[in-house]
């Protein structure tokens, strides 16, 4: 019991330690507000990168126009695609971000802008 | 195949292209040769029913739905390589009975 109190007590000190080095960085307002910053700059860097690769994938489809592919480009109306062909294009964005997308949402994905928004937000996509 | 933005797909539209789905992935299983081997015979085949089969022909659309999910099922075992079974009844499929 004393033994236990001992190790629980040691345990604390430890974990105190560390909370309070944790809660010192980041009680700063600097430190939060960098932080903050950061981490949505992460995310748009993230997006921008996700929409670059979405439209290589496109633009290498052999059916479409490259200069006709934007981050608007709708795939039947702007790029002249029927719904085979989205389905095609769905699946070699899952091999390019190695995840699987599920039908339900792979019927929904008709766009450039879709599909970025898709990836972007899905955990696994990398 | 409509041309509005958000084109609204029947349920037999979707079942088709799950299927189509499901084709693309089994390929994804097999060596690289063959995987384009039966990519080209399967895109072929959906395209060529998607032209010549009345969109309106239900019944026929679920039975080649129905042959397609069969197909797949086979093409899904590790021992089959490739699609040739596919090639004869392409054949067979070009007059179809009404």
């Amino acid at each position: 019991m004393a033994m236990a109190m001992a190790r629980s007590a040691l345990v604390k000190k430890y974990l105190r330690v560390n909370v309070g080095v944790g809660v010192g960085v980041d009680s700063s307002p600097f430190n939060a507000i960098r932080r903050r910053f950061f981490s949505e700059e992460v995310r748009t860097s993230f997006k921008s990168e996700v929409t670059d690769r979405v439209i290589s994938v496109v633009k290498n489809f052999q059916k479409v126009d490259p200069s006709k592919v934007t981050p608007n480009a709708n795939f039947q109306n702007d790029l002249g695609l029927d719904s085979l062909d989205s389905v095609e294009i769905v699946m070699a964005l899952e091999e390019e971000f190695g995840f699987e997308i599920p039908d339900k949402e792979a019927d929904k994905i008709n766009s450039i802008n879709l599909a970025v928004e898709f990836i972007a937000s899905h955990p696994q996509a990398k | 195949m409509g041309a509005s933005s958000s084109p609204k797909l029947s349920g037999m539209q979707k079942q088709v292209l799950s299927l189509y789905r499901g084709f693309l992935r089994a390929a994804r299983s097999k060596s690289a040769e063959d995987r384009h081997k039966i990519e080209s015979i399967v895109s072929g085949e959906f395209r060529r029913n998607s032209k010549q089969v009345d969109r309106k022909n239900f019944l026929y659309i679920e039975y080649l739905l129905r042959r397609g999910q069969k197909q797949l099922d086979q093409l899904k075992s590790p021992d089959t390589v490739g699609l040739s079974s596919l090639n004869v009844s392409v054949s067979e499929t070009i007059d179809p009975k009404p």
